[in-house]
């Protein structure tokens, strides 16, 4: 799952809610239609709000996966 | 596959759905709910700030106490000690909170010691400030300020309500004002993770402590400490569900004008609808019965905040809890989560909290109505009229949350 082609990489480790999907909805602004958005993250809510947030704005969530004390996220734009 | 192992993945199943999954919004409303509704049937309503406050007399006690001082607010307000942590009904409240979310935590694998960036401990200690001049100006946080006391029946409440709403907007704008301008403080995350096992093992613990506790209460001689039984299993509850369910009230104000999302507003708006009816069923002077007596005192957790007070207090505290990306309640799970940042809050809110309770006190200004008016519903508009007028309320508030889940109207732009 971690093979995609990412187009830029957002760290929002240690950040908690709202801050982590507000950065990702303007870091999201930076990458072109069908490239890839990877977010690094810790908070627990972020696995909810994330593809939530990506169902009712468009974009393709493509998943997640732990590692060694953070979160990977990766999102497609619309 | 064997009948037995059939049944231990059920088992696993099980455990999964109580313990690990995020529970569904609406069911976590509908607990949350059944919660405040037991817990005031046992005794009183709950908050979260008479916990908070408590904690912040106590820190400025042991200032006072430690370094000798006597002047100014010292010498005023805490020269004698405050009731005990484990001995106040609202601290017991807080503290069976945390534990119950510390127990969800640890159970479903969420627990971490996570750091924040540097910028976010600043952040921490102005939304901690903020938080309880608010609470203060709104006689509660959101909980006993506005859920608990839309719940009871009180006017002031949605005077809080309204102040919450306009808060949290301002609150957004300057986080995105914020993200544009502020470059400073990023760096300096850290998480401390915890082996599962050892998790469950501070779960199964934390469980045993909670059921000791109550069963140690339910033993004392005063019928305030033996209460205190039911007020630690019942908040205990409400904080395991809160955790589980990642419920959280700022998020509901928030998340319609942030991303549309109104799943939260929705969930809050159905469980104070839940309390309201529970709160009617318990304050009704009940004729049948031998004394024609209501349960619970009519005019318990209204406050005298109906007025500026409660939306000026909504509107600081909904800001500071834009800053501290959790409200009262919010803010305590996420303490039992292992955040940092909320760790910090704390301590800042009941400082605050507890300062400016006093001056508010010795100045008498809720009780000589400067702060707005006491007003119990039923006394203005009768059982009936109050319950129409709270569960309409909320039905709009839920329409108006639907419709800009579609429309998008609410939402503040970037």
């Amino acid at each position: 799952m971690s093979d995609f082609k990412v187009a830029r990489t957002l760290d929002a480790r240690g950040l908690s809610c709202p801050m982590p999907l507000l950065r990702t909805k303007k870091e999201i602004e930076k990458i072109n239609s069908g490239e890839i958005l990877e977010v690094l993250g810790t908070d627990p809510g972020s696995k909810n709000d994330i593809p939530g947030w990506c169902s009712r704005a468009g974009h393709e969530y493509l998943g997640d996966k732990d590692d060694s004390g953070f979160i990977h996220f990766w999102i497609k734009k619309k | 596959m064997s009948e037995e192992s059939i049944f231990v993945s059920k088992a696993k199943g099980m455990y999964k759905t109580l313990c690990q999954t995020e529970w569904n919004a609406t069911v976590a409303g509908l607990l949350v709910g059944l919660f405040s509704v037991l817990i005031m049937a046992w005794w009183r309503p709950w908050g979260a700030v008479g916990a908070i406050r408590n904690w912040g007399d106590w820190i400025l006690y042991g200032i006072a106490h430690l370094t000798g001082a006597e002047w100014g607010i010292f010498g005023e307000f805490y020269d004698e000690a405050p009731r005990g942590i484990l001995m106040n009904s609202s601290s017991v409240i807080g503290v069976g909170f945390l534990a119950g979310a510390f127990l969800s935590a640890c159970l479903g694998n969420d627990f971490a010691l996570r750091m924040p960036p540097k910028l976010e401990l600043c952040k921490a200690v102005v939304a901690g400030i903020l938080m309880g001049i608010g609470a203060t100006f709104a006689g509660g946080c959101n909980v006993g300020g506005m859920y608990s006391a839309i719940g009871d029946l009180a006017a002031n409440g949605f005077a809080m309500w309204l102040g919450l709403i306009i808060g949290v907007i301002l609150g957004l704008k300057y986080i995105y004002w914020e993200m544009e301008h502020i470059t400073w403080g990023s760096g300096g995350a850290k998480t401390l993770e915890f082996p599962y096992a050892l998790k469950i093992l501070f779960g199964v613990l934390t469980l045993i402590a909670i059921i000791w506790g109550a069963n140690k209460y339910a033993e004392a001689d005063s019928d305030y400490v033996a209460s205190l039984s039911g007020i630690l299993v019942i908040s205990a509850a409400l904080g395991y569900t809160m955790q589980r369910g990642r419920w959280c009230m700022v998020q509901g104000f928030r998340e319609p004008h942030m991303t549309g999302n109104g799943k939260m507003a929705k969930s809050v708006a159905l469980s104070i609808a839940v309390v309201a009816v529970g709160a009617a069923v318990l304050k009704y002077n009940v004729p049948v019965r031998a004394d024609g007596e209501a349960v619970l005192a009519p005019m318990n957790y209204v406050r005298g905040t109906f007025g500026w007070g409660g939306v000026v207090g909504g509107l600081i505290f909904g800001f500071g809890a834009m800053l501290a990306g959790g409200c009262g309640t919010g803010t305590l799970w996420r303490v039992g989560e292992g955040q940092l940042k909320l760790w910090l809050v704390v301590p800042f809110f009941g400082i605050s909290n507890s300062i400016l309770t006093n001056y508010f006190r010795d100045w008498e200004l809720e009780s000589s109505g400067k702060l707005g008016k006491y007003v119990y519903m039923p006394d203005v508009l009768g059982y009936t009229g109050t319950l129409v007028l709270i569960l309409a309320m909320m039905a709009l508030w839920y329409l108006i949350v639907v419709w800009n889940e579609e429309s998008g109207k609410l939402i503040v732009d970037m």
